[in-house]
Order: C-alpha cells, then structure tokens, then sequence
C-alpha cells in the first residue's frame, strides 16, 4: 500500500498500464483459441452502462455517494455475459446474434443514461478512451487486486481453462465441469475489462485484449509462445502509447491501439520476409 | 407534441430522415442477419468514426473538408475497411473471426488518435457517438433521399439473387451468381446505411437499429418477406418513439431509440417463450 502512496501520478498510471499490458493479452489468449475474442466487445460496451448507472447512482442519492463507477461496470460486464450466454440459448440457430444484440443494448442504455447524469464531457470521454492521467489511487489498488485475482484464477486452474479451450468434450469427459469453468472465465473476461478500462477506455479495451495476441499468433509454435509473445507485445504496446500519447499530445487509449496496430503490421511485414520455417526452429528453445 | 417537428426546419429533416432511417436500416439488417455478418455491422460502424474523425482533422487545414459532411468521408472508410476485413480473414486462415475485433478496436482506436489531433473532443463528439436529433440540413436530406433510393433500388432488382446467396450459397454460385461482386455490393450498400442513419442514431447505436428489429421480428414472422415487413414495422415505431422521446426529455436519439427497440425485443421474447418448445426456434 505505502509503495503505491508515494507514487506521482504520472508513474501510477504508467503502473497501472504495465499490469494492464500483462493480464490482457493473457486473457487474449485464451478467448483467441476459444474463438472469442469478439465477447471482449460485447462486454466492455455492457461495462459502459454499468459505469453510466453508478456515476448516476452516485448523483442521485447521497447513500451512493461511495460507490466507485468501476465496480458497478464489474458487475455489468458479469450480469452481461450471463445474458450472452442465455441469448444464445434464444436464438439457436443465430448465435452469433448474442453479442451485437448485448452490445448495442448496452451502448443504448449507456446513452440515455449519460444524458440524464449532469457530468460534463470531459469525464465521459476519460471513460470511453481512457487517460492515464485520471488513475487515482483507488483505482490502482482496484487495478492491482483485480490483476492478483485473475492471475491466481488462471494460475490455479490453468489446466482446466486449457483443456477446455482446446477440446471441450474432452474436458467434460475427463470430469472438468464445463459450466463451472465457464462461468469463471466469463469472471475473468469481465474483471479485466474493468481493470483496463480507467487506462485504455472502454472502446480499446478490447484492442489491448486482441491485438497483442493476433501479432503473436502469426510466430507462436505452441500456446505458451502465444502467451509470451503476447504479453511482451501487449507491455510495448502500452509503453509506447504512454510515451508518444506523453511527447504528441494525443489520448493515451488511442496511442496504444496506434502502437498495438503498428506492431501488428509490423509482425505480419516480418512474417512474410522471412522464409517458411524460420520460426520453428528458432522457438522450439 | 408533433407539430414541435414541422415548426422548424432543421427538426423536420431530422423527421424524415428517421422515417426513411427506420425503413432502410432494418430492410439491411435482414440480410445482415440471415447472411450471419450481423457484427461486421458493429465493425463497419465504428470505423466509420475514424472517417468522420479524419475528415474533421482534415477540415483543420483544408477549407474544402471543413464544409463537407463528415459523414461521406466516413461512408468511405466503412467501404475500405470491410476490404482489410476480407484481407485479414485471409492472413488469419484458421482464426478467421479475429479479422472483427481487430478492425473494430483499430478503428476506434485510429479514430480517437485523430480526434485528439483534431482537438475534438467537444460536444460535437457526443452527438456522432450518440444521436443528434438535430443534425439534418436540407442539403444533407436531398443526399439521404438519392441515396435510400438507390438502396431500396439495388435491394428490389437483385432481390432474388441476395435471397438465393442467404440461404444456399453453394447453390447460388453453382447456379452462376457472382458471389463476390455481389457480396462487394452488399457491403458497399451497408456501409452507406450506415452512414445515413448514424447522423440520427449515432455511431456506437447504428448496429443496433440493424439488429435488434430483425432479431424481435425473427421469432415473429413465418416467412421471409414477413420478416422483412415486422422488421421494418419495430424499426419505424422505435425509431419515430425514439426521437419524440428523445426531443421532449432532451436524452441523446440514438440512446433512446434503442432503448424502444430493446423493450420491444423483450415484450416479443416473453410472449414467443411458449413457442420455443414447440417450433423448435424455427
């Protein structure tokens, strides 16, 4: 706690950023093989609306006052990926319809919302593209307690989250319970959306979750090279937003993506200059 | 409580660009649907934002762009960006679907980059994200009107050929449509549509005026055309509610519209739950 007292508040963010570019790519990974990156969309516009319904919270009624628009975007972004899930159950035939019919739900509500509240603009777009500038000190111990707490879900049930990812009827076969596994992954999707958010903004966030890992896909032999690769690109990505939004003056949500596409370009450029099978040997180290 | 609409000029526009926004963008969204690119809508939408915010950059430093509606250079974008979609489905061969988030969050993420540049961050900003009600000059009605004309057109003579490539594609290609001319076409109209309607819904709100009536009018309608007609219906109500509602309590359209079309979601859901069981979803 003392550590994170002393910090200015330009290190705060940049702190808050380093553990954001470690556990998105992380989770990145997994949605990626589970072919799912699209719910970090889904969810991160349901998280929008739960931070529009605590700020208005906040501003009605003085019995809210302490609530932190975070933890109601939290509990939007799981109620929202249980109503995903229900949709898709719904509509049998369309699946895929589950996610833009949450998305734009949750943008709509949002709206109306950030219409009534008497919050000046400025806030708003700080929520919707991020600045690194407004992480306050709540925020990062927010951002810290929900980065330790996803890494011990995935630590603890690495297996399990891998079996599943790879071959879902093997897991439930091998005794992993599908649904409960499930739900915590949902959990996990919708606790990092929230850390992210303050840094990145709600509208990048899914960015920082599947740029990293679509640049390390193209090299990765093997899903721990997916990690890895991913986290050292998702770390660049964020420090090379932080420092150029810092030197040109633009928004720092908007600088990492640049960074996180730029690398992304960059990785696909290599990938095609290089022989085939140049990676494979240089990676199975 | 409507003559409020026809007293000015600037809310009259805005009327009838919602009536024919309320037709055009749930006639799209039913091919949308049933062809499954129901999130390439959401992708397209948003980078549609990076046009507009590079179109407002541009008007910084040329005269000829700081009176052009942002709204083309952002039709333009759209069009582009569904070709980086098909160009990245093919680096990505075995994820196909990463080819989405990552034009949507890219987009977004370029678009604020130029915004920022633009120092646009203003109130301006919110009513492209959200709905403006008040967006419509009568030049800009003329546009909308060719344009849904085209549309309505493109829709009515290949109506036969965009049906048979929904439901069977292989049977379509074999039987010598040109899928992917068609397809182009498809997208090309989409991206306008998108375009007309974000100046009334805003961009963040676009997909939703494509989607949400088409799915409520899914578990309604036994067959296509019947499909088209609900679809058409939820749109025009929830978008004509919408902007009385959005008017009189002074909320952002885009907001309120869906807000309509997600209660009309619901109420259709709860009173088709029955029908599940016995039609199988069908």
């Amino acid at each position: 706690m003392e550590i994170f007292q002393q910090l200015t508040f330009l290190e705060r963010g940049i702190a808050a950023g380093l553990l954001i570019g470690f556990i998105s790519p992380l989770i990145g990974a997994f949605l990626l093989v589970r072919r799912m990156t699209i719910i970090s969309e889904g969810l991160s516009h349901v998280t929008l609306t739960g931070i529009t319904a605590g700020v208005l919270m906040m501003q009605t009624s003085a019995f809210f006052a302490f609530i932190n628009p975070l933890y109601t975007g939290l509990l939007a972004a799981l109620a929202g990926s249980l109503l995903i899930e229900k949709l898709r159950q719904v509509y049998k035939h369309f699946q895929e319809l589950a996610i833009p019919i949450i998305l734009s739900a949750g943008v709509g509500l949002s709206a109306v919302m950030i219409s009534i509240a008497e919050t000046g603009y400025t806030e708003w777009y700080a929520y919707l593209f991020g600045s690194i500038l407004t992480v306050t000190l709540n925020d990062l111990l927010f951002i810290f307690l929900t980065g330790v707490l996803s890494m011990l879900i995935i630590g603890f049930f690495y297996k399990e989250l891998l079996s599943i990812s790879f071959d879902q009827e093997f897991a439930s076969t091998s005794g992993i319970s599908v649904r409960k596994i499930n739900f915590l992954f949902s959990l996990l999707v919708a606790l990092v959306i929230s850390m992210s958010m303050k840094v990145v903004g709600i509208l990048l966030v899914g960015a920082l979750i599947t740029l990293p890992v679509a640049a390390a896909i193209l090299f990765a032999k093997s899903f721990r090279h997916v990690l890895l690769l991913g986290i050292i690109f998702g770390e660049a990505a964020v420090l090379g937003g932080i420092v150029s939004s810092y030197y040109l003056n633009v928004a720092t949500g908007g600088m990492i993506v640049v960074t996180g596409i730029i690398i992304l370009m960059g990785a696909a450029a290599v990938k095609k200059l290089l022989p085939e099978g140049f990676f494979s040997k240089e990676e199975t180290v | 409580m409507i003559e409020v609409f026809f007293q000015y000029d600037f809310l009259r526009y805005s009327l009838f660009t919602g009536i024919l926004i309320g037709i055009l963008a749930p006639l799209t969204g039913v091919f949308i649907v049933v062809r499954r690119l129901s999130l390439l809508a959401d992708a397209l939408s948003h980078i549609t934002l990076t046009g507009i915010a590079f179109s407002l950059l541009l008007g910084r430093y040329i005269n000829f762009f700081a009176v052009l509606n942002p709204v083309y250079m952002g039709m333009i974008f759209a069009a582009g960006g569904s070709l980086l979609i098909e160009r990245l489905r093919h680096t990505y061969r075995f994820y196909r679907e990463l080819a989405i988030p990552i034009i949507l969050s890219s987009g977004i993420g370029v678009g604020v980059v130029f915004i920022s540049l633009a120092d646009g961050f203003t109130t301006d900003l919110f009513s492209y994200l959200f709905g403006s009600i008040a967006a419509i000059s009568s030049t800009d009605f003329t546009v909308v009107l060719v344009l849904t004309t085209v549309v309505v057109a493109i829709f009515g003579l290949f109506y036969k050929e965009l049906f048979f490539l929904s439901f069977d594609e292989e049977q379509a290609v074999i039987s010598g449509i040109p899928r992917r001319s068609l397809h182009f076409l498809f997208i090309l109209i989409t991206a306008v549509v998108i375009g007309i309607s974000m100046q009334i819904v805003g961009i963040l709100l676009v997909s939703a005026l494509m989607t949400l009536p088409v799915a409520a009018a899914m578990r309604l309608a036994v067959s296509f055309k019947q499909m088209f007609l609900y679809s058409v219906v939820i749109g025009e109500v929830s978008v004509l509610t919408g902007m009385f509602a959005a008017f009189h309590l002074d909320v952002a359209p885009g907001g309120m519209i869906v807000v309509i079309n997600v209660l009309i979601l619901l109420i259709v859901l709860a009173a088709t739950s029955e029908k599940i069981v016995n039609r199988k979803g069908g």
